[in-house]
Formats: structure tokens, C-alpha cells, sequence
């Protein structure tokens, strides 16, 4: 039985069109990245799965229950980070913790709990209204966490986390796959979603353009590198010697500064075909796909 | 009632809620976990306590609810405001009015001359406790906390209307019970019963607002149109639904040609809908009146007060008493729908109907 399971979800907005007919399974223990610019629905399609908003059309399963009519049973079982969320700010950390127990019944010991997400003991104890960002996110990361949950929902975990926070984050979600939970995690940041998912859904204008492995999204994005040679003066047909190089999609040459697609392990060989050519290579940079053109790459390829 | 409804039998089954967790048990690390109830009191209150929260799916939403606004200080200024603006002149004057003769202070007088200003305040206070409460927290966010936790939206209407009501509720019963106490020191004469239901009725006027303004909050997506909702309407009962009640009499007889006294019976009938005026009869027949005579007396002036007892309550006129006759009982009796019992229904439409409502609205609403 997969995780989640979304078939045709379409949700309009008044004259606006959040999701297009989302397709999209999510098997159970995986960690499945849901990556897309702001904007294109991810939000959406996680007010879906907790009943948040009801879809215009098609069918949403999670956990192998109706996303509406079992709404209550699937949020027994799921823990939630949700986006544009707010605490209590007149309690403190621990009762945050606390009702969460009490809501589903769970044990769980609340100190541990903190020391996981690195929420130190005198905080919890604070009124949550006085919490920086990264503390919000790192108490409400410790309440989604509650009751050992069979699925973890995180939308935009990242935001507010310093690198610490965003490292802690991302081995809890490994922590969390390996007990034996399904995290669902959305991002519109492509190296948090590549370091730690196992497969990728990525959403452009509320629809999937693409699911994959993670390896084949970093084929994706490495077929994407472009890399930027500085000559030390003009050389003509240095541009034509990178473009015939095996892995090279492009290379156009704007006076002394060559501009080269090509994949990341051709790199190598652009260079020294432009040193046979004859010129001298000064310096150069590459710069990794940015998720656009990593859109790109895919919707191009797939129509 | 609602295709919400469905997550509610899980309460009903425990079960099936133990198999749920039962998968748990076996890999949960079995740590020490004393110490974190620290606040839960006696062994009595942690036994309830833990009942109530297997029994009903709000009970959790209520306590935290209550706790946070107990925090926000509201409650205490609201437990100054009742005590020392409400309780504390009216029992001065009392006291310094009557002198020596302090033992000669009634409950009744008590409650007379707080009752204007009981009626117009605790409604104004109860939807300033209440009117944000759904709308408040859609508006920060805290709502997709609290909706990712095993609840269903009626859980958390129903958790609001009970943890902000006894938010309402407990600063008005410090107050009378700090009244009766001082009331009780100076000496005078206290009708335990008739206090106590008093104050009960008070508390439930508090509720009855509190329960429309939240369901006004789970109407409406924002706090502000929950607020002109509660508000237009507490101000419409307040200033004219007493010219509509006694106007829509007179059109019926004017232009339906109903007889004087069903003409009347519709007037007081609508009297009665309204809870401010629901409560202040309430109060009267509390303290000692007797039904028909509390009925009659919402109208001013001695000869309405004889036309409605005569005609719409089939009562009859006796001589002596404050206005010069006293309205009593006729062979008929007074009508069922203007009987205590009824009135007390009215009030309590006004709680369920604004949340049935409230409910039906947040439950189908995209959040």
C-alpha cells in the first residue's frame, strides 16, 4: 500500500488553478522530495492530504485512507510540518509537546524530544512567543515528531534553520526513514531535496512534470552545468573544439569568454580541447543548474 | 449531520484507537517519562482528567484554550472588571443605603440593580472573549498546527465554545460568590437557591454570547467580519428587536386581523427570543416571582403589564402588590411556550443555532 496516493487532484480557486490533475505515489519508507518554485502548488497539494482544502477533482489517499472522509485517522498517524504556520505564543515550548501527546495519545519523553531537534531545556521551558524562527521550526519539527508517526508531512523544513539546524533536520529525516516512516518533504531548493531524498516529484504551474530517482535528477542537473572559460585573448574556433566534445550541448564564444553546456564529467575534456585548439585558458567557473533550467531540462525532455 | 462526522466514531471505539498504537509499543524506547504531568494535580483531577480525554475529542482543544487565554491575563481583568465594577458599587450602595437596617438587604434587591447592567455588559465582554477565536488563529496560522493533530473541525469549535466560555464563566461566579460572601458578612437575608440559580443564569448569559461570537469566528474567515456579525447582532437585539417584537403584534392585527390577544402572545413570544430579555425574566421567576408574573412584567408601564398578563397569559388581576394589582395564574394556566422551561430552550438556541452554523461553514471551508 503506498503512502500517499494522488490521482487526478485538480483544485481551482475561484478563476485560479492551483493543481492540474496531480498524479503522484508515494511508497511507503521512502524519502520522497517534493521539489518546485514557489508558487506551483506544493502548499496546495500538502492542504490536500490533511483535509486542509477539499480538490475539485480526483482522489487523494494517504496511508491507504479517503484524504477527507478518514482525515481524523490519517492525522492520528501523521506528524506535520506545516508551511505559514503559528504557535501559541503564551505557551511554552513543553506544552506545545505536551498537548501534542495528549492529542494523540502518545508517551513520548518530551526532553528527549527536545534534544533532538536542539531546543535547549531552558527555552522549552519560555513562553514560545518570544522563539526566534529557528526555534518555531525546531519545536514544531519536535511535535511532528510525536507518537512515532508512519508519516512525516514537512513543507519548506528548512526555512528559518541556521546550517546546524538544516544538517540536525536532515539526519532526523534519515533517523526517521530508517524506524520506518514515509517523509514527504517539500522544498523549492534543489540541494536540500538532492542530498537527502530518495526519489523526486518535481511541480511547475500545479502540475508533476517529473518523477524520479535521485540519481537520474542529478543526471538531469549535471547534463545542465555551464561552465565559463576566460581565454587570455580570442582564439578562433576554440568554441567550435569545445562544442565537439562528447557531453557538450553548447559552446558559443563572446570575444575572449567562452560559454559551454556541457555535463559535469565532461568538463575536464572541454578544457583541454580548447588548450589543442590553441588557446590559453586563463580561468573558469562552472555554475550548477539552477532549478529553472533543471525545469527546463525536464519539460523539454519529456515533450 | 455532516460527512465530517466520520473521524468521531474513533473516540466511540477504543478499541480500535488501542490497535493503532499498539504498533508503537513495541519500538518505543521505554524511557522514564515521570515527571511530565507535574501539572496535573491530585490523583483525582489526573483521573478525570484522563476520562475526559478518552471521552471527547474537544476536551484536550478546551483545556489548552483555557490555560492560553488564563495566561493572556484576560481572565483576571476579567474577574477585576465583574468583581469591581459589576459587584463591588452595587453592594456599596447597598450597604450605605440601607445603614442599620443592612440585614433588611434582599437577593432580590441585589439582583435588580445589577440586572440592567449585568444584561448589557456580559454580552459586550463574552464577544470580545470569543470573536476571534477560529478567525484568530486561521489568521496566524496556529489553526494548521492545531488541524494536523488527530481533530476534526467540530472538535475544535467545540473545544473553543467550552474552554472560552469558562473563560467567561468563572470571572462572573468570583464575582457572586464574592458578593455573597460580603452580602453574607453585613448580615443580610440570602436566599441561597434563588442566588445560585441567579448566578448560574448569569454565567449562562455569558455563554450564550461567548457560543455566538465563536461560531460568528468559524463563520467567517476573518476576525474582523466575525466581529461586525456578533456585534450587528448583539446591537440590533439590544436596540431594536424590542419595536419589532411589539411592531409585528400591531401588523398582525392590522393586516391579518388577528384577535388583541394573539396579537399580543406574538409580541411576547419574540420578547422572549431575545436572551437578554430571556435572562432578565429568568432571573425574576429565580427570585421568587411567579412565572406569569415575571413574563408580564418585561413590558413597562402598569397598563401594559395588565394587558399581557390578562391577554396574552390569560392571567387575572388581583389588588396590592408594587404596581397596585399583581398579576396571577388563570384557570388555564400560563402557555407551555412561555413557561421557564421554554424561555431557558430560547437561550439555548441562541448557543446551538450560530454554531451549528459556525460549524457547517468552518467544516466545508478551505483553510
Amino acid at each position: 500500500m503506498p503512502a500517499i496516493e494522488l490521482d487526478g487532484v485538480t483544485k481551482r480557486f475561484g478563476d485560479v488553478t492551483a493543481l492540474r490533475g496531480v498524479d503522484m505515489t508515494v511508497e511507503e519508507g521512502e524519502i520522497f522530495g517534493f521539489l518546485g518554485p514557489n508558487g506551483a502548488g506544493k502548499t496546495t497539494t500538502i492542504d490536500v492530504l490533511l483535509d486542509f482544502v477539499r480538490p475539485t477533482s480526483g482522489s487523494a489517499e494517504v496511508l491507504g485512507y479517503d484524504a477527507h472522509a478518514d482525515s481524523q485517522r490519517i492525522r492520528e498517524r501523521t506528524g506535520v510540518l506545516p508551511e505559514g504556520y503559528d504557535i501559541y505564543e503564551r505557551l511554552t515550548g513543553r506544552q506545545h509537546l505536551n498537548f501534542v501527546r495528549e492529542s494523540k495519545g502518545a508517551d513520548d519523553d518530551v526532553d528527549a524530544l527536545l534534544a533532538r531537534v536542539g531546543l535547549d531545556l531552558e527555552d522549552a521551558d519560555r513562553k514560545a512567543g518570544g522563539y526566534s524562527k529557528g526555534m518555531k521550526q525546531r519545536l514544531v519539527l519536535a511535535m511532528a515528531l510525536v507518537g512515532e508517526p508512519d508519516l512525516l508531512i514537512l513543507d519548506e523544513p528548512s526555512t528559518g534553520l541556521d546550517p546546524n539546524g538544516a544538517r540536525r533536520m536532515r539526519e532526523i529525516v534519515r533517523e526517521e526513514r530508517d524506524r520506518g516512516a514515509t517523509v514527504f518533504f517539500s522544498s523549492h531548493i534543489l540541494g536540500q531535496v538532492e542530498s537527502v531524498c530518495d526519489r523526486v516529484a518535481i511541480l511547475q504551474d500545479g502540475e508533476v512534470v517529473a518523477v524520479d530517482s535521485v540519481e537520474g535528477l542529478r543526471e538531469a542537473a549535471d547534463a545542465e552545468t555551464v561552465l565559463t572559460v576566460r581565454l587570455a585573448a580570442p582564439v578562433d574556433g576554440a568554441a567550435e573544439a569545445a562544442a565537439g566534445v562528447d557531453g557538450v550541448t553548447e559552446a558559443t564564444a563572446d570575444g575572449a569568454t567562452l560559454t559551454v553546456r556541457c555535463a559535469s564529467d565532461a568538463k575536464m575534456d572541454v578544457l583541454s580541447a580548447i588548450e589543442d585548439a590553441g588557446a590559453e585558458v586563463e580561468d573558469f567557473d562552472t555554475e550548477e543548474a539552477s532549478l529553472d533550467e533543471l525545469f527546463a531540462a525536464y519539460t523539454e525532455g519529456e515533450r | 449531520m455532516s460527512d465530517d462526522g466520520t473521524g468521531r466514531d474513533e473516540a466511540d471505539d477504543p478499541e480500535r484507537a488501542d490497535a493503532d498504537r499498539g504498533d508503537d509499543i513495541g519500538d518505543s524506547s521505554g524511557v522514564d517519562r515521570s515527571g511530565d504531568h507535574a501539572d496535573d494535580g491530585g490523583s483525582l483531577l489526573a483521573g478525570i482528567d484522563t476520562a475526559m480525554r478518552g471521552q471527547f475529542g474537544w476536551y484536550s482543544v478546551a483545556k489548552k484554550e483555557f490555560r492560553d487565554t488564563v495566561r493572556s491575563k484576560l481572565l483576571w481583568l476579567l474577574s477585576a472588571v465583574f468583581v469591581g465594577v459589576f459587584a463591588l458599587p452595587v453592594l456599596l450602595g447597598l450597604v450605605v443605603g440601607f445603614g442599620p437596617n443592612v440585614s433588611r438587604i434582599t437577593t432580590d434587591q441585589f439582583f435588580q440593580q445589577r440586572s440592567t447592567i449585568v444584561s448589557g455588559l456580559v454580552p459586550i465582554v463574552a464577544i470580545a472573549v470569543g470573536y476571534a477565536a477560529v478567525g484568530g488563529e486561521r489568521e496566524s496560522g496556529s489553526l494548521k498546527v492545531l488541524l494536523s493533530l488527530p481533530y476534526d473541525r467540530r472538535d475544535v469549535v467545540t473545544g473553543k465554545v467550552v474552554g472560552r466560555s469558562a473563560v467567561v464563566a468563572v470571572p462572573i461566579l468570583v464575582g457572586y460568590v464574592l458578593s455573597a460572601a460580603v452580602l453574607a458578612t453585613v448580615g443580610a437575608q440570602l436566599s441561597v437557591l434563588g442566588f445560585v440559580v441567579g448566578s448560574l443564569l448569569t454565567a449562562l448569559l455569558g455563554v450564550v454570547f461567548t457560543g455566538l461570537a465563536v461560531g460568528a469566528s468559524a463563520a467567517t474567515s476573518t476576525t474582523r467580519r466575525a466581529m461586525v456579525w456578533a456585534v450587528g447582532v448583539y446591537v440590533y437585539l439590544v436596540l431594536f428587536w424590542g419595536s419589532f417584537a411589539s411592531s409585528a403584534g400591531g401588523l398582525l392585527r392590522e393586516y391579518a386581523g388577528a384577535a388583541v390577544d394573539t396579537s399580543l402572545q406574538v409580541s411576547l413570544f419574540l420578547q422572549l427570543l431575545d436572551p437578554t430579555r430571556g435572562y432578565g425574566t429568568l432571573v425574576d421567576s429565580a427570585l421568587g416571582q411567579s412565572t406569569i408574573a415575571a413574563r408580564a412584567g418585561m413590558v413597562q408601564g402598569p397598563q401594559r403589564v395588565a394587558a399581557y398578563c390578562q391577554q396574552a397569559l390569560g392571567g387575572d388581576l388581583s389588588m396590592g402588590g408594587a404596581g397596585g394589582f399583581t398579576c396571577q395564574p388563570g384557570a388555564g394556566g400560563v402557555p407551555i411556550y412561555f413557561s421557564d422551561a421554554a424561555v431557558l430552550l430560547y437561550m439555548l438556541l441562541w448557543l446551538a443555532v450560530p454554531l451549528l452554523i459556525g460549524y457547517r461553514l468552518f467544516g466545508t471551508a478551505d483553510l
